[in-house]
């Protein structure tokens, strides 16, 4: 399956800066969970889980990599429909933490499901417009990409994880993009989107949800409540500085005036004990990959690999940039995490086993 | 099956997909500046933010400085107490928070909360006492709570120690939190809000010595406020040792006296010489243990709306008549303005007409024919009539005043009142009626009408008859301990001095050494070899009439009784003034002011102290003689 030839054409660069990206984060959660004790301390346990799901996301993406997306590709509605069925199973037999019910136990790990259906919607999304020889021009074409999209949408949201269920949108959207949807059309749907904001505010969002938006816009008011986290997002980037205040020397995180400072809030972390510099660095990383990443879905051989990659790349770059921004309490606080670096196995492998898609299609380019 | 791009979707594909590259590449840009404006514009505030976040400044109090008597023997320490506080910032809910803490420890949830709101302008991370003084139980309770209790702390914190329940409690006072009013003015600057500052007696009077200077250390803290490291500690200052005058074996005789005799009062005793109080009380007092650490508000309010009024000092704020102790004044002003002589004779019938009107002598029948001397011995009203008549009131005023009555004494204790001994001027000043009628200078002269006084002005009268016209001010400092050494403290200048004419004033001594060791009413006070000298006082309540009309309302209105003293009478050595509020007897005062010389001469000469007397000691006289007797304006003895 795996010829000797390819191993030439896979992406080094994109791989190596990928792997390095989740080094970092790996060493941000090490120095942000560090147990300390007087007599001296121990790394917390959640490092080693990390590492588990580390290794066990590179081998998801040497799986996807070695099978040929093509292959998949043509299974494509089979997996959706595990995604499926696993979404409606943790809905009914999940375990609850944090306020939602997202997880599967299996034995010491909990999976969680929802944070596959970004790489499962893109290839379904991608099959579905590469296949048709009109993209994604018609109407009728999007109607159905639509309900692909939705429907993993809507369970997700019902864990509850609004977070991780709109990060569905920008991989429909970048697919149906690359695929030719018409600008205009691209210019109702947002123009809907902010007709439909105000009823969704009323009557979609929880109060926590409205909430947390309320206290973005202005979080002195409740400085102590919802807008704490905002609040203390800025203070843990500003606090950093030009050089950082050190590799475990961040007081924010450590001492956890930032809540969840491992997981949604890593980059803030970065920002504190890396300062500007680890900022610009990390940032330039994901700027890499990205571009990187865009760079094989034009050089894809078909369509198909086109899509399937702007659609991982999509969801991504979107997770990437609307973290990033929350880290610096610049957007409200949403349960979404920053790709490769923040606590979370299931994170960790999906965004691997997507670079393993993305590094399979520019590595097949050649190929027939 | 599988759709190679065709040049035209490549040509679309590729464009779009480098727009998308352009879309990303320049939100990546937007965020390194947000980046640069928070970490690089914005850094020193941000860090100091995080600073605060992390880093607390714990105040460390002060003990306060620990009392001594004239012999340095200690009055009043200091003992570790435990209060518990909250830090606000580290509580996310305080109503919730507040609401266990009353349930955990039995505290008033209402009067928690009134305490949080009262400090709600503090920095959020300084800890508000709640409950000063908890107990072990309570503080076990929030212990085991910790975790439920977010922003709950306790702390060990040194509060006061005073000596057995309410001894000189007037004296000592008590200390409290600083109050607003307090925190607005010049004295209390740099002090915290929530500090325990003196709010009376000396605690208050010499708060500023006493307070020390409060330390800090500077810890590292996490988000729930646990301690994570020191990182600086400045250790507080003990506030200065005091050395009071106050000689503890007097005091204490005072106390014992009083508390024998069931009486409330006052009592202050001085040094002549120089006005160093010996001891100094007010009776019904209070336990300031009970104010150490904060007091509830249960005895607060007990203490507040008793009606014996304990937190009032009566020795200072209390104004009372004078009765017969007023004639000395009346007699020596008699001498120095030339009115009278020592040999000035008066005929006492049992009364006198004056102005058209009877003015009746304590002594139904009449004293006769009697002088100076022996019209003070007994307490002849007709004679100080007659006297006070030939002066008038100014010149009655003019050596009241000179004698430090009806005016401050200016001790060194906080809210002093003025008597009073009223003058043609006071009364165009300050009354109505303006004109001052000669007919009032009558009752003014055997210290009764406006007259009112303050027993530390009493105190202050029987220091100035002693010492020979020099009104001493009074004063409780005698040295202080800055650290090395006691180093003393000078008395403060006398009030006025008056040269009186030596055998003048000796007449009226003369009369007072009568009054105990001749056939006087202040027989009771008397020591073998030492010259006691006094006078008694009675004074009413409320007229005869008055009284009878008022005699089913329960009030006690029984006369107050008073003895000035000092002693011995040449070169006295100490001085002073026993006031007991309803006491019937003049006499009762001088039995408790008995005990009091009787142990400061055995100190003084090395014999064993008295015990504290009994009640059969101090051989009371509780029959009422205005009980049955209606009158219409009883006399003064």
């Amino acid at each position: 399956m795996f010829e000797r030839r390819l191993y030439f054409h896979v992406d080094w660069l994109l791989l190596g800066a990928v792997v390095l990206l989740s080094g970092i984060g790996l060493a941000m959660i090490y120095s942000t969970t560090y147990v300390a004790l007087p007599t001296g301390g121990h790394a917390s346990p959640m490092v080693w889980k990390q590492v588990y799901a580390l290794g066990i996301g590179l081998v998801a993406l040497l799986v996807c990599l070695a099978v040929d997306y093509r292959l998949l590709a043509e299974h494509s509605l089979a997996v959706f429909g595990v995604l499926v069925a696993l979404l409606v199973f943790v809905l009914v037999k999940g375990t609850t933490q944090m306020g939602g019910q997202r997880w599967i136990p299996i034995g010491p790990f909990n999976f969680q499901p929802s944070e596959f259906a970004r790489i499962t919607v893109a290839l379904i999304l991608a099959m579905y417009f590469g296949e048709n020889r009109r993209g994604a021009r018609n109407p009728s074409d999007l109607i159905i990409g639509g309900i692909f999209t939705i429907v993993p949408l809507l369970l997700i949201a019902k864990q509850p994880d609004l977070g991780t269920a709109v990060t569905l949108l920008p991989v429909f959207v970048g697919v149906a993009y690359l695929a030719g949807l018409r600008l205009r059309l691209l210019g109702v749907l947002v123009l809907a989107g902010l007709m439909v904001a105000p009823v969704a505010w009323k009557f979609a969002l929880k109060d926590y949800q409205r909430s947390r938006i309320e206290t973005f816009m202005d979080p002195e008011q409740d400085p102590r409540g919802a807008g704490y986290q905002t609040i203390q997002a800025r203070v843990t980037v500003g606090s950093g500085g030009l050089v950082g205040k050190g590799f475990r020397h961040g007081t924010q995180g450590q001492y956890k005036f930032l809540p969840v400072a491992h997981n949604d809030f890593i980059f803030s972390v970065l920002a504190e004990e890396q300062g500007f510099i680890g900022v610009l660095v990390a940032l330039g990383l994901y700027l890499f990959v990205i571009l990187r990443s865009l760079e094989a879905a034009r050089l894809a051989k078909d369509r198909l690999g086109a899509y399937l990659v702007g659609g991982i790349i999509s969801g991504f770059a979107f997770q990437v940039i609307y973290n990033v921004t929350m880290s610096a309490g610049l957007a409200p606080v949403k349960g979404i995490t920053l790709p490769l670096m923040s606590y979370g196995g299931s994170s960790l492998i999906a965004s691997l086993a997507g670079f393993g898609l993305i590094l399979n299609v520019r590595m097949r380019r050649f190929t027939n | 099956m599988s759709t190679n791009l065709m040049p035209d979707d490549r040509r679309s594909l590729t464009l779009r997909l480098a727009s998308l590259q352009y879309i990303i590449a320049l939100a990546f840009a937007a965020l390194a500046v947000g980046f640069w404006v928070f970490q690089i514009a914005q850094h020193d505030r941000f860090l100091e933010m995080a600073e605060n976040n992390r880093l607390r400044r714990l105040p460390l109090p002060a003990p306060r400085g620990v009392l001594f008597d004239r012999d340095g023997r200690l009055l009043v320490e200091n003992r570790n107490t435990f209060n518990i506080a909250l830090v606000r910032e580290q509580t996310k809910d305080i109503d919730s928070t507040l609401k266990l803490l009353a349930g955990a420890t039995g505290a008033d949830e209402k009067q928690l909360h009134e305490t949080v709101a009262r400090r709600r302008r503090d920095p959020s991370y300084r800890p508000i006492v709640l409950i000063e003084n908890a107990s072990l139980a309570q503080v076990i309770a929030v212990r085991a709570r910790q975790w439920e209790l977010p922003g709950i702390i306790y702390q060990e914190v040194p509060s006061r120690r005073y000596p057995s329940s309410d001894m000189a409690a007037h004296l000592f006072g008590y200390v409290g939190e600083v109050t607003e009013a307090q925190l607005q003015r010049a004295d209390y600057e740099g002090v915290e809000p929530g500090t325990l500052v003196g709010q009376s007696g000396v605690e208050q009077a010499y708060n500023k010595l006493l307070m020390g200077t409060e330390g800090n250390k500077t810890v590292v803290v996490n988000s729930v406020g646990r301690e994570i490291r020191e990182l600086g500690k400045q250790e507080p200052v003990e506030g200065r040792r005091l050395e009071l005058t106050v000689d503890a074996d007097v005091q204490k005789s005072i106390e014992d006296g009083f508390a024998a005799s069931g009486f409330n009062g006052a009592a202050v005793v001085l040094d002549p010489r120089d006005g160093a109080v010996l001891g100094f009380t007010s009776r019904p007092a209070f336990d300031p243990n009970a104010f150490a650490g904060g007091i509830d508000r249960a005895t607060w309010s007990a203490l507040n709306t008793d009606d014996l009024k304990p937190l009032q000092n009566r020795a200072l704020q209390g104004r009372y008549s004078p009765g017969s102790t007023f004639k000395m004044a009346v007699g020596l002003a008699g001498l120095e303005e030339g009115v009278i002589t020592p040999d000035f004779k008066v005929h006492c019938t049992g009364g006198a007409y004056f102005y058209g009107r009877y003015f009746k002598c304590w002594k139904k029948g009449g004293h006769g024919t009697i002088d100076l001397r022996h019209a003070i011995e007994q307490s002849c009203d007709v004679y100080f009539y007659t006297v006070g008549n030939m002066l008038g009131v100014d010149r009655i005023n003019k050596w009241a005043t000179l004698f430090g009555l009806g005016v401050k004494s200016n001790i060194d204790l906080p809210n002093e009142v003025t008597g009073l001994v009223p003058s043609t001027q006071w009364k165009a000043e300050h009354t109505k009626e303006k004109k001052w009628y000669a007919g009032e200078t009558i009752s003014v002269a055997i210290g009764q009408g406006q007259v009112s006084v303050t027993p530390v002005s009493m105190a202050v009268y029987a220091a100035t008859l002693a010492n020979g016209g020099t009104r001493i001010t009074p004063h409780l400092l005698k040295a202080i301990d800055e650290g090395q050494g006691w180093k003393p403290v000078p008395p403060p200048p006398p009030q006025s001095k008056v040269d009186v004419t030596p055998e003048k004033l000796q007449a009226i001594r003369d009369g007072m050494w009568m009054v105990v060791n001749a056939g006087g009413t202040g027989g009771r006070a008397r020591i073998a070899g030492k010259d006691v000298s006094g006078k008694t006082g009675t004074a009413q309540v409320i007229s005869n009439t008055g009284r009878l009309a008022a005699a089913r309302s329960g009030k006690d209105l029984r006369d107050n009784g008073w003895f000035v003293f000092f002693a011995p009478r040449d070169n006295p050595q100490i001085a002073g003034v026993v006031f007991v509020e309803h006491g019937v007897h003049a006499g009762n005062a001088a039995s408790i002011a008995h005990h009091v010389l009787d142990t400061f001469f055995a100190k003084l000469d090395g014999r064993p102290l008295p015990p504290p007397p009994t009640r059969e000691d101090l051989r009371l006289d509780l029959t009422d003689p205005y009980a049955r007797r209606v009158a219409v304006e009883g006399g003064q003895h």
